[in-house]
């Protein structure tokens, strides 16, 4: 009944529509959720104290500051930055510590909100009360997109929910009726830092730490989280800095708090943290990056367990720890671990156990194979394209032409001291610099050429297919088609044109272990030509 | 016509006229009469489209043609009929051999669901709500699917990822396909969600705005996943893909939101991508489609192996080409419906059996055949013949398929070398066969013939492998009485053996016996697969008969592969660029006489302009380019004009006319030089040199 109803409201109705607002809702949408005044609280029963300190291990001396700035109640405050590392315990924190305190916030996320017309959009919406649902086509209360519209709104919106608040506080109990406390409402901006990356961002941003002096409210509190410190904001244009507050990274024995939280069988996760947490402690403390690394790690860990309740003693521990021990490292270095479906995976097992089973010449092939299916030309263009940018253009003459092969590699001197340091020096330079760029012509020489190599060295039949009819021209064509597929593919980047010359230039991303793959299936002998500093 | 085709297939004198005459509607760019003589055969490639709908002009009254437009009119039809049913085997092959991989993914889908759902269930308000519902860590991460399709080319899989939308629909998910043209850094991160706004609520929103979809959830019963299709997660742009993937792991509970991306290369292109912040959310599984090797071999059986249509190149071009040139090709249609009764079916085509010998004795594979009668009977028997011989030729392919199906040995390799009519003639294949057995021969000169290596596996089998082939074969050659019978009668004996050995396992035997026992079980199974080996050999030798060595097939055999290559490699900028420059033998007009080389004011502007062109470096002065091409356009009596001395002959000229001119020669001139952008011929003026264009071809 919500679909039958979109078709009819219309855009100016929905201009004109915070009127007839309640009519539609309650007679079109029976099911529809109205939202109220308790919307602004957390909405769930609060915590006591010694629950919230206690539900974050490590992060007793930021709540009590927070609570500290935040003040008692209907005091007003000064605006607060909360900063620390990513998954250090800010949201969360800061959510939590409004639900002990049942007071009014509104919560919007920087990066849901990508931009300042959805931001404020989405902060008048819930100040106002409204829901986004098909009856009215899932509009806006109001459209806003300028910072000034959006004071007028705030102000108009936050006058009427002080009074309501105020009403209320005098009447009942607010606890019983599960109404947020006070009459403060805060405003609680999440993932600040992305505000940088907007185009307006220069004027957004002073703007919203600005708001506390523009709305000259006392009634309102203003809150930052942010990843990044404080100083990467202000901009010295002068507004009252807001009190930053630190979320350190936990220690290790906060994790170890953290993870044994609600585990089943604490015995055999503590012996299990014994072992993993401190290597992982070395390389990340992210909760998030952790838990992921974990919940796998553990999965394995308990595997030659029966029975997974057994609380184990020193014997088993080290049984399992020798277990386990393989396979830390490599979850050391995977921050992105691809799982298989447990079905195909069985599928394939069998297939390689059916080429093993017999006899093949072709086995060996495998190793070093590509997984994915390539053009042969595609592969020559790679090839040449991985070339161009790891050797300096001034070598390519001597390496394909033929007759300077020889000589210039013969020519080694025994350097000096000083020439080693210079050498040592542009080798580094090269290091920062990374592949070289190069031209579509000199990558389409370098591709003649060893095209051309190859039809000498292979008699197989893709060479024989380059030669076809009049050299390579047939390819050619073709050749400009398979370097715009390289380039969907991300092997070959196109970058900027070059000041100087005018032109496209090129480079390639793709690692010395794929350009090798790639050359070990055309029987390519890459390496012959790879120029080593 | 390339000379080559004289050779080949036998156009009559007739036919030649007519593809001469009737030709040239149907080209896009248009090809000259005369044009084979100045140019090398490799050279006039140039593809071919045919327009079918109008595929019968009348240029000439005289009867034999109006035969022929009749005759092409069948043929026409018969190409239709034929094309549309290898297109409808291609597509079916290729929705069958993505099923299973669907299926898994939908499974998987249907999994992860579960496990979001597990985390807890919101209710309305909690999930429309701004501030993120936080249970655990790992209560943010995305379900992602990584689809590896095992090819670089994108583009083959566009149709898959629809293929797997519509299925993943079909089993009751929200499904939405976005493309990399949604991830683009100019639309942000807006553009993706518009788009997915779009899909899921059917109307464009101007702020889209997720929540908006977390609304629309809740009001959707919400119990079926959202499935969000990436394709190519290659071509997207890594910050906006990370920018959405952190917003929907923020609302992952609120929405269910499970993605699937299509990853082109390999597992490392994400971890290229994506920033460590947004890998983090994903929670990825890996699913692999078939290679394109696999695909093809699949295709290669259904369409060119299995009897789909008869034809031995399937591909559009060949078919077209072949209908067109071929004047017997009707007879595929009754190939392709699979009716026995040919000849009179022939006869009601309007083909009278002395047109169809007439025909038939032009083939060389008839010359070398002497068929004596000329009766429709004889004709019919023949074709009869034809087809068993293609029946058994395919039941054999099949058989060494299934038998080096496990080893990597690909059918298109096999199909290749089975449809070679030089090794079957030379007899290549049996000295072959006897080097096979020789192993002091080096691997090189085995390396190359499949045959000889599915041959060679089925030595190596054990029992229980050999009885699983034997039936299969079983089944291949049902409708070959002759192989059939003896694949039955090695069955049999292989079941005799099993049944003793197996016997023999049971009766407890004296210790010092159970080696010697080993050892002639091991014997006789070696003997049969052997026996095996010799009937596979057998079968190849006596049955395989290549379709080039049947009599007839030319009808249904497409053997002029340089015209096809041609056509395929296209050569579209050389083509351009003659055209341009001898205008004259497309056009046939008679104010431009092609002997002289003058540029005349009625040529085609775009002709001039190109002709002009060729004078300068790699850079044209523009100012000098237009003067030159207006003092052309303006006198029409000059006949070669220096290019020196445009100035005094324009002022010559009429004043009026020229000051009148003046505008629409400058258009004629820009929309010349857009042209020649177009074709790639030549660059636009840049910022740095507004006065000179690029030219960007040299020569042919």
């Amino acid at each position: 009944m919500a679909t039958e109803e979109s078709p009819q409201v219309t855009r100016r109705a929905t201009r004109s529509y915070s009127a007839s607002n309640t009519a539609i809702e309650s007679t079109n949408l029976p099911e529809s959720y109205k939202p109220t005044i308790n919307d602004l609280g957390f909405r769930q029963q609060p915590l006591r104290l010694e629950d919230l300190l206690s539900s974050f291990p490590g992060r007793r001396s930021q709540i009590l500051e927070l609570l500290r700035l935040l003040g008692p109640l209907n005091s007003p405050m000064f605006p607060i930055l909360v900063y620390g590392g990513p998954s250090t315990g800010k949201t969360s924190v800061t959510l939590q510590v409004f639900r002990h305190l049942n007071r009014p916030f509104i919560y919007s996320s920087c990066i849901t909100c990508y931009s300042p017309r959805i931001l404020f959009e989405s902060i008048l919406n819930q100040l106002l009360f409204h829901r986004k649902d098909s009856g009215h086509s899932y509009s806006s209360v109001k459209r806003c997109e300028r910072p000034s519209d959006f004071v007028n709104y705030l102000r108009e919106a936050l006058e009427n929910v002080l009074t309501n608040l105020k009403g209320n506080s005098g009447k009942v109990s607010s606890k019983m009726s599960g109404r947020p406390d006070g009459t403060m409402v805060y405003l609680v901006f999440d993932n600040l830092e992305r505000i940088r990356d907007w185009d307006k961002s220069s004027t957004i941003l002073p703007f919203l730490f600005n708001l506390n002096d523009i709305l000259k409210m006392p009634e309102v509190g203003l809150i930052f989280i942010s990843n990044t410190s404080p100083d990467t904001y202000y901009l010295n244009i002068g507004y009252v800095e807001p009190i930053p507050l630190y979320f350190p990274d936990y220690t290790e024995d906060d994790l170890r708090h953290i993870f044994m939280a609600n585990q089943t069988n604490s015995r055999l996760y503590a012996s299990f943290l014994d072992v993993v947490l401190r290597p992982f402690c070395r390389v990340t403390r992210q909760v998030d990056e952790l838990a992921a690394a974990f919940s796998s790690l553990f999965k394995k860990y308990s595997e030659p367990l029966s029975d997974k309740e057994v609380a184990p003693n020193e014997e088993m521990k080290r049984r399992l720890f020798s277990h386990i021990r393989p396979h830390i490292a490599s979850a050391l270095n995977e921050t992105f671990q691809v799982r298989s479906q447990p079905l195909l995976k069985a599928e394939t097992n069998e297939e390689t156990k059916k080429t093993n089973s017999s006899r093949m010449l072709g086995i060996r092939e495998d190793f070093d194979k590509i997984d994915f299916h390539m053009s042969t030309s595609a592969k020559y263009l790679l090839i040449s394209a991985f070339l161009a940018s790891r050797n300096p253009a001034t070598l390519d003459a001597s390496l394909f032409d033929s007759t300077g092969v020889s000589d210039s590699r013969k020519r080694k001197r025994k350097a000096s001291e000083k020439s080693m340091d210079q050498k040592e020096m542009a080798e580094q330079e090269l290091l920062m610099k990374g592949p070289g760029t190069f031209p579509l012509e000199r990558l389409l020489a370098i591709f003649q050429c060893i095209t051309s190599l190859a039809e000498d060295s292979l008699d197989e039949e893709e060479s024989h297919e380059l030669t076809v009819e009049g050299g390579s021209r047939g390819l050619m064509s073709d050749v400009l088609l398979q370097l715009s597929s390289l380039c969907n593919a991300n092997f070959i980047i196109k970058g900027g044109s070059c000041p100087l010359e005018g032109s496209t230039r090129y480079r390639t991303a793709v690692s010395e272990d794929l350009a090798l793959k790639v050359a070990r299936s055309l029987k390519f002998p890459l390496s012959k030509y790879l120029y080593r500093r | 016509m390339a000379p080559s085709l004289n050779d080949d297939s036998p156009p009559s004198t007739i036919d030649e006229a007519f593809t001469e005459n009737n030709l040239q509607p149907f080209f896009v760019l248009q090809k000259g009469p005369s044009r084979k003589s100045d140019r090398k055969s490799s050279g006039t490639g140039r593809t071919r489209r045919f327009d079918l709908s109008s595929a019968s002009p009348k240029n000439s009254a005289n009867i034999e043609d109006e035969k022929e437009d009749e005759n092409m009119n069948l043929r026409m039809e018969a190409f239709e009929f034929v094309w549309s049913k290898i297109e409808s085997t291609i597509k079916d092959v290729l929705r069958v051999i993505n099923t299973n991989v669907f299926s898994e993914i939908q499974t998987w889908v249907h999994q992860s669901f579960d496990t979001i759902r597990s985390l807890g269930t919101p209710e309305f308000p909690e999930a429309t709500q701004s501030f993120p519902i936080i249970t655990d860590a790992n209560s943010k991460r995305l379900f992602t699917g990584l689809v590896l399709t095992k090819n670089m080319e994108f583009v083959d899989d566009l149709l898959t990822f629809e293929e797997l939308g519509k299925h993943l629909k079909y089993q009751g998910c929200h499904v939405a396909n976005l493309s990399s043209l949604d991830f683009t850094a100019k639309n942000g991160v807006g553009g993706c969600l518009r788009s997915l706004l779009r899909q899921f609520l059917m109307s464009s929103l101007d702020p889209a705005d997720i929540s908006i979809l977390a609304s629309w959830y809740r009001e959707e019963n919400c119990n079926n996943p959202v499935v969000v299709i990436i394709d190519d997660i290659e071509r997207c742009c890594g910050s906006v893909l990370s920018d959405f993937i952190l917003m929907l792991s923020e609302w992952v509970i609120k929405i269910p939101v499970i993605l699937i991306m299509g990853v082109a290369t390999t597992l490392d292109a994400p971890r290229n991508i994506l920033p460590s912040n947004a890998l983090r959310c994903l929670c990825p599984f890996e699913f692999t489609l078939g290679t394109p090797a696999e695909r093809m071999d699949a295709v290669v059986e259904a369409v060119l192996v299995k009897p789909c249509s008869g034809f031995i190149i399937g591909h559009k071009i060949a078919c077209t080409q072949h209908f067109y040139t071929e004047p017997l090709s009707v007879i595929l249609l009754e190939f392709a419906s699979e009716e026995d009764n040919l000849v009179f079916e022939i006869e009601r085509h309007g083909l009278s059996p002395e047109v169809i010998w007439k025909h038939v004795f032009e083939f060389p594979s008839c010359q070398r055949v002497k068929l004596n009668k000329l009766t429709s009977e004889s004709l019919a028997h023949a074709f009869s013949e034809l087809k068993r011989l293609q029946n058994q030729w395919r039941a054999v392919v099949l058989c060494l398929y299934v038998t080096g199906k496990g080893e990597k040995v690909r059918l298109l390799d096999l199909f290749c070398e089975a449809i070679d009519p030089e090794s079957y003639n030379q007899g290549e294949f049996d000295t072959n066969m006897k080097a096979e057995k020789d192993p002091v021969l080096s691997s090189s000169q085995i390396k190359g013939h499949v045959i000889c290596k599915a041959v060679r596996l089925v030595r190596d089998l054990s029992t229980a492998q050999l009885g699983k082939l034997l039936k299969m074969w079983e089944n291949l050659t049902v409708g070959i009485p002759e192989i059939n019978g003896k694949v039955k009668e090695l069955l049999s004996l292989l079941n005799v053996e099993d049944g003793k050995s197996s016997k023999k396992d049971l009766t407890v035997t004296p210790r010092r016996h159970t080696s010697r026992i080993q050892l002639n079980i091991e014997k006789d199974s070696k003997s049969l697969s052997d026996k095996a080996a010799n009937l596979i050999e057998c079968m190849v030798r006596d049955y395989m008969h290549p379709t080039e060595c049947i009599p007839f097939h030319e009808i249904f055999c497409f053997k002029d592969v340089d015209k096809l290559q041609l056509a395929l490699i296209g050569d579209p900028r050389r083509g351009i660029q003659v055209d341009l420059l001898e205008f004259q033998k497309l056009l046939c007009c008679r104010c431009c006489t092609s002997s002289s080389n003058a540029l005349l004011p009625s040529m085609h502007d775009t002709s001039i302009m190109y002709k002009l062109a060729q004078e300068h470096g790699d850079l044209i002065n523009l100012h000098d380019w237009y003067q030159s091409f207006k003092s052309i356009v303006l006198c029409p009596n000059s006949k070669r004009k220096p290019r020196q001395s445009p100035l005094p002959k324009k002022r010559k000229g009429i004043k009026e006319a020229e000051s009148q001119s003046e505008a629409s020669i400058q258009a004629r001139f820009c929309r010349a030089v857009t042209e020649l952008q177009i074709t790639g011929l030549l660059r636009m003026p840049s910022k740095r040199r507004p006065d000179f264009a690029q030219r960007v071809a040299f020569g042919l």
